[in-house]
């Protein structure tokens, strides 16, 4: 298992290493003079030729790479021309709260379509089905901007108890030094206003992030549960007298489940992907935002910094997907080990 | 004696794509207690129906019993309720199904597996027995199916056992919970031949030793015939006949018992049919040929070793002969045909062609107008998305020939093959196995080879169907005078199809010469281990089949009962 | 169906385009998706002749008109300048398909290709495009296309060229899974027997058997394509106005919400009929065509 881990670390790791150079290749050439973008058409020659030496541009191409690759490993993202500080304290500074925005959507996704889709697949074709098959439809469907509006416009002005904006009532008064977490932060100092309002701050983003993939989980849920129960193995665990409940939930589910949990993990790009938007709709302070703004200001340092740590978290997700999957099925790990 | 288990007049319907069919027509049988019964039938009988109805496993729907009742003991299986049919399960009548592979969990060990059917069947029945209690009983029972390593075994995911042994483990989890009735759908078909005798051994001694009833369901009349009392033949959800296995075997009286006996190819005795060999100019030369297969594993693909798939090969084909490769999974006779093919490339040796060396000339037109394949599962073998027409033509345009008389040529084929005009323009899927079967060897023989490679090309096939494609195949020899070299394992069927056989074991040939000289005196023990294996239907070929001790047979196999590495 | 043999359904006398006939007819999801589909087709080739005010869809002013709610003159009512929605959502739906049409039109083709060349070849070329693949599913598509459009300058033409650089990759790794399966079938074997070239293998034998699945594919990806491009409009990084986008005309609406919502609910249902309409198209065709994506 350790070696399963490892070697599922290394890969990923690899990922990572592909996706910096080629963001930064991308980076170099797009036509224009990166400089020249950032800068703007209203700056002078001499503040262009000035931030091409400050960003390194007149060396050659492999040198910027270089020097790029090693300040990387360095933790070294460049400076941002948006905010005048290092991209890095940016992006920690933001990090919790899109961390936290994040978590909250998966735990609701998982704990939302997993069970879904088993009961459509229990009572396939009928009306149950049916109904749980149109709601995972809208779910996909629903543009997540338009869903995010929707929900501002019913939940918060109809309905009033859902903030419309930010993270936290300023009126609390309280700053999550831990973890950054207000959740947890706030469990940790026994303040259980500061929860109650940080999941309240919560679930309009989460649900507006997390509707679409709940209807593509819920529906690889009962497609596998589904094809898992024409496998003979059901059909013998049921002549040798295993009660139907155990047959779905212990045999059929640990099977099924790995279809879902593979997409969850492929799906965490597009997620974070969304979280750009739904941070922006909901003037949420995380790094989804930072990245809109940075974007919208040709800040190229503070963008290639955001697609990086948005890359970090893709193969940290999946890195923990593997191992659920390890744990779940060990034809994974040994076939791993064979042909990895 | 009482009918442990009795149908009566039992009708079963689907409903699919809007339209509803009968499956079963009024099937009535028995089975009394201690008996072994056999059902017999080819796919799609309703052989699998029947057993699921009996188990308890039929969808309904689509599934739908229209009449006829099904009892156990005397209650009545239909008209109880779910939590009392389900007490039954496992403990009064239990099943092992066909493919030991996909019949588990693949996920949880096999001690997992067990240890849930023997608990739920004791909380059902009031019954407390501890962790250490079932961990004995497992052990019993797979001592039961000759499993001495029973722990190493209960820690094991199916996967890591062998094919032999998963089965025989799946027969242990049938016998659990000690049922009285025991339902067996083709057992050990999905396995070597060798091996599948050991399994029918092993579940004639358990149903001996605990006066277990046995209904067995099979195609393979050969193994009735070792295994049943008593036998019914299904054909097209209807029983056609039924009696005891000797009146059935000596004297059938329908007609289709009649055709399923007559299609299975004798192994000894006034029936079989010699083919004669005469020397004539040789076709293929394989000379001392090797082929390893390297191994890799590791982080990047390091190479670790090699394995030796075939060593040092030497045979000689003539013109005319059928030639018969024999030999059982991983034997080697596969990774040959492609060398005979020029798909893979020997490690050592040569193959001559007509004289040529293959490694000369693999790929060009020449070749491909001297040697064609026909491959064992045509589902496989024909493109699903490609008309028979097209399919046909590929040989055809790629040997440089003209539209106009790849067109004629099709129409030809279609016709050498016995199959209508009209079937051009279908697809695979409209087709049945042993049309499909057709096309593919009209698509080998579309250039006009000499030499035909057939891979198994009959083993996917029902006996009657199978019967057919021979005649085909034998016919088309004649006509063209074609040299086959004919890989499989049937050695039935090899008896009556080829006129020189060689036998492989390992990837080496053990023995190779006429039919008649190998199957009337075998001299190596492998050869005599695998003609004692094969069931067959009559007792005077269970008479003259070679008779081996089990010392002399465990110096050349491994019996399925060892845990690999 | 478990119970149903392949011998048993050939009883019933259907063959497998009669069966898949039978799925489809039986799927009024799938009609109704179908139907959506011909009705977003029909109102942005016909804009001219269907839109109630087409002088909307340009920079037209009638501030007289500005913020009219739903009526019957203005369906869905105009927007902070007079426009009418109605019209300028119709002629959205032009932008909308050119959208789709211009990026699937040169990522399916390509990413196909590619699926293909990598399955059957696999080696180096394996490698060197799955890995890559590999990398690009690592990256937040939106956020790399925002990247993207905003270094390149934003427009219609670079929201497309953006998308369609990330879009490829998709229809390559299903193409390459489905190629690696069919692999271990022997008539690619039998074609190489057959003396047939790698063209006549790529294209004649394996491609026939991706088609269904590409099919069904691209009907999902139109809708996600749609709303991909409206999400970058939305975040001002698409097309830019007065073109009529859906994703723009979203924003700009929000900033009325929630008094005035019709000018950016209408045009978010719109950018939902439409997506919807597609995704069922591509369900029903799933399940008619009986393909796993």
């Amino acid at each position: 298992m350790v070696g399963y881990i490892l070697r599922r670390a290394v890969v990923l790791f690899l990922v990572l290493l592909g996706l910096a150079i080629l963001i930064f290749v991308i980076s170099r050439i797009v036509p224009g003079d990166p400089a020249r973008i950032a800068l703007g058409p209203l700056a002078t020659a001499a503040q262009v030729a000035e931030l091409r030496e400050e960003m390194g541009l007149n060396e050659p191409f492999p040198v910027q790479l270089w020097t790029y690759l090693t300040g990387l490993a360095q933790g070294d993202l460049g400076k941002s021309l948006l905010t005048s500080r290092p991209v890095l304290d940016d992006i920690r500074a933001a990090l919790p709260a899109t961390l936290e925005l994040v978590l909250f959507t998966i735990v609701i996704q998982i704990a939302v379509s997993i069970p879904l889709g088993v009961l459509a697949a229990i009572y396939r074709n009928t009306w149950v089905d049916n109904v749980l098959r149109v709601a995972s439809l809208i779910g996909v469907v629903t543009p997540g901007f338009v869903l995010a509006i929707i929900l501002q416009l019913v939940a918060a002005h109809y309905l009033g108890f859902f903030p419309v904006t930010g993270r936290m009532d300023p009126a609390l008064d309280f700053s999550a030094d831990v973890t950054g977490l207000l959740i947890v932060d706030g469990v940790i100092a026994g303040r259980f206003d500061v929860v109650l309002d940080a999941v309240r701050h919560l679930i309009l983003p989460s649900v507006a992030l997390a509707a679409a993939g709940i209807g593509q989980v819920m529906r690889i849920t009962r497609t596998a549960m589904i094809e898992v129960a024409s496998r003979d193995f059901v059909e013998a665990s049921r002549a040798y007298g295993i009660p139907e409940r155990v047959v779905t939930f212990r045999y059929m589910l640990r099977v099924a489940s790995v279809a879902p949990l593979t997409i969850l993990g492929l799906e965490f790009a597009s997620l974070i992907g969304n979280a750009f938007i739904v941070e922006f709709v909901f003037s949420w302070p995380g790094i989804a935002s930072y990245g809109v703004r940075t974007i919208l200001q040709k800040d190229l340092n503070a963008v290639i910094g955001v697609v990086l740590v948005s890359g970090v978290f893709f193969v940290l997700a999946n890195l923990i997907i593997d191992i659920l999957l390890g744990v779940l099925d060990p034809r994974h790990r040994i076939r791993e080990g064979r042909d990895a | 004696m009482s009918a442990l288990l009795q149908i009566e007049d039992l009708s079963i319907g689907f409903t699919a794509y809007g339209r509803h069919r009968r499956v079963l027509h009024s099937v009535t049988m028995h089975v009394n207690e201690g008996e072994r019964v056999s059902l017999i039938g080819q796919s799609g009988s309703g052989k699998t129906v029947t057993m699921r109805t009996i188990i308890g496993t039929l969808p309904m729907p689509p599934g739908k019993v229209e009449q006829g009742r099904i009892s156990y003991a005397g209650t009545s299986l239909l008209d109880l309720s779910t939590a009392e049919r389900n007490r039954l399960k496992g403990t009064g009548i239990s099943i092992v199904l066909q493919d030991p592979m996909l019949s588990f969990n693949p996920v949880l060990t096999i001690g997992r597996q067990m240890d849930d059917i023997i608990r739920y069947a004791d909380i059902r029945s009031r019954r407390i027995r501890s962790r250490a209690e079932r961990q004995a009983h497992m052990i019993d029972t797979l001592r039961k199916v000759r499993l001495e390593d029973g722990a190493r075994v209960l820690d094991s995911y199916p996967m890591m056992l062998s094919g032999g042994m998963r089965q025989r483990v799946l027969i242990g989890m049938a016998l659990l919970n000690k049922p009285r009735l025991l339902i067996a759908d083709e057992p050990g078909t999905a396995l070597d031949v060798t091996t599948q005798d050991e399994i029918l051994v092993l579940l004639n001694t358990l149903v001996a030793e605990d006066g277990l009833s046995l209904l067995l369901i099979t195609h393979n009349l050969g193994v009735v015939r070792e295994m049943a009392d008593r036998v019914y033949v299904m054909e097209r959800g209807r029983i056609v006949e039924t009696g005891s296995r000797d009146a059935i075997f000596d004297a059938p009286q329908h007609a289709y018992t009649s055709k399923l006996m007559a299609a299975v190819p004798p192994l000894y005795g006034a029936r079989v049919k010699t083919v004669a060999h005469d020397e004539a100019r040789e076709m293929v030369a394989i000379q001392n040929v090797t082929k390893d297969f390297k191994t890799r594993s590791g982080w990047l693909q390091r190479l670790t070793g090699s394995v030796r798939a075939v060593s040092d090969v030497s045979l000689s084909v003539q013109q005319g002969d059928i030639f018969g490769i024999a030999g059982e999974s991983g034997s080697g006779k596969t990774t040959l045909a492609k060398m005979i093919l020029g798909l893979i490339p020997p490690s050592q040796g040569d193959i001559l062609l007509d004289g040529r060396a293959v490694s000369a000339f693999a790929g060009t037109r020449e070749f491909r107008k001297l040697i064609q394949i026909v491959y064992q599962n045509p589902g496989s073998s024909l493109n699903p998305r490609r008309t028979v027409a097209d399919q046909l033509a590929v040989p055809l345009k790629f040997t440089g020939e003209d539209k106009a008389s790849i067109v004629q040529r099709i129409s030809e084929l279609l016709d050498l093959v016995e199959l209508p005009q009209a079937y051009k323009s279908m697809y695979p899927h409209e087709l049945s196995g042993g049309q499909k079967q057709r096309v593919a060897i009209a698509r080998a023989l579309s250039v006009k080879p000499k030499i035909l490679v057939l891979d198994e090309p009959t083993s996917a096939l029902d006996v009657l169907v199978q019967s057919t494609v021979i005649d085909l195949l034998n016919r088309l020899r004649a006509e063209f005078e074609l040299t086959y070299v004919f890989i499989s394992h049937d050695l039935s069927l090899m008896r009556n199809f080829c006129n020189r056989v060689a036998v492989m074991l390992r990837g080496e040939v053990v023995e190779v010469g006429p039919v008649g000289r190998i199957f009337d005196t075998p001299s190596h023990p492998y050869t005599r281990a695998l003609l004692s294996a094969i069931p067959v239907i009559s007792p005077e070929e269970e008479a003259r089949k070679p008779k081996v001790t089990k010392e002399e047979r465990a110096r050349v196999l491994a019996t399925s009962t060892a845990m690999e590495g | 169906m478990s119970a149903v043999d392949e011998a048993d359904l050939e009883h019933h006398g259907l063959n497998a385009r009669q069966m898949a006939f039978y799925r489809f007819r039986r799927n009024p999801l799938a009609v109704i998706g179908a139907l959506i589909v011909l009705s977003v087709i029909l109102a942005a080739v016909f804009a001219p002749l269907l839109a109630p005010s087409p002088e909307s869809a340009g920079s037209f002013v009638d501030f007289r008109n500005r913020h009219a709610p739903p009526s019957w003159a203005h369906p869905m009512g105009t927007d902070n300048v007079g426009r009418d929605v109605l019209s300028r959502v119709i002629y959205g739906y032009r932008i909308s398909l050119g959208l789709v049409v211009g990026v699937l039109g040169v990522a399916v083709p390509f990413g196909v290709v590619l699926g293909l060349l990598a399955g059957y070849f696999g080696g180096w070329i394996e490698t060197i495009v799955m890995r890559f693949t590999d990398i690009m599913l690592a990256v937040p598509p939106l956020a790399m296309a925002l990247a993207i459009t905003a270094v390149l300058s934003p427009n219609l033409i670079n929201a497309m060229i953006a998308i369609t650089l990330l879009w490829w990759t998709w229809h390559t790794r299903l193409i390459y899974r489905i190629v690696k399966a069919q692999m271990n079938e022997d008539y690619v074997e039998a074609a190489r027997v057959a003396g047939a070239t790698h063209t006549h293998i790529l294209f004649r034998e394996l491609l026939p058997n991706c088609i269904s699945a590409v099919a069904v594919k691209v009907s999902l990806d139109a809708g996600f394509v749609i709303l991909f491009g409206a999400a970058l409009s939305f975040l001002g990084l698409g097309v830019q106005p007065p073109t009529p986008d859906l994703g723009t005309m979203v924003a700009t609406g929000s900033e009325y919400m929630p008094e005035m919502w019709w000018q950016a609910v209408m045009p978010g249902l719109a950018i939902l009929y439409a997506i919807l309409g597609f995704n069922l198209l591509g369900d029903g065709l799933r399940d008619m065509l009986d393909v796993e994506l």
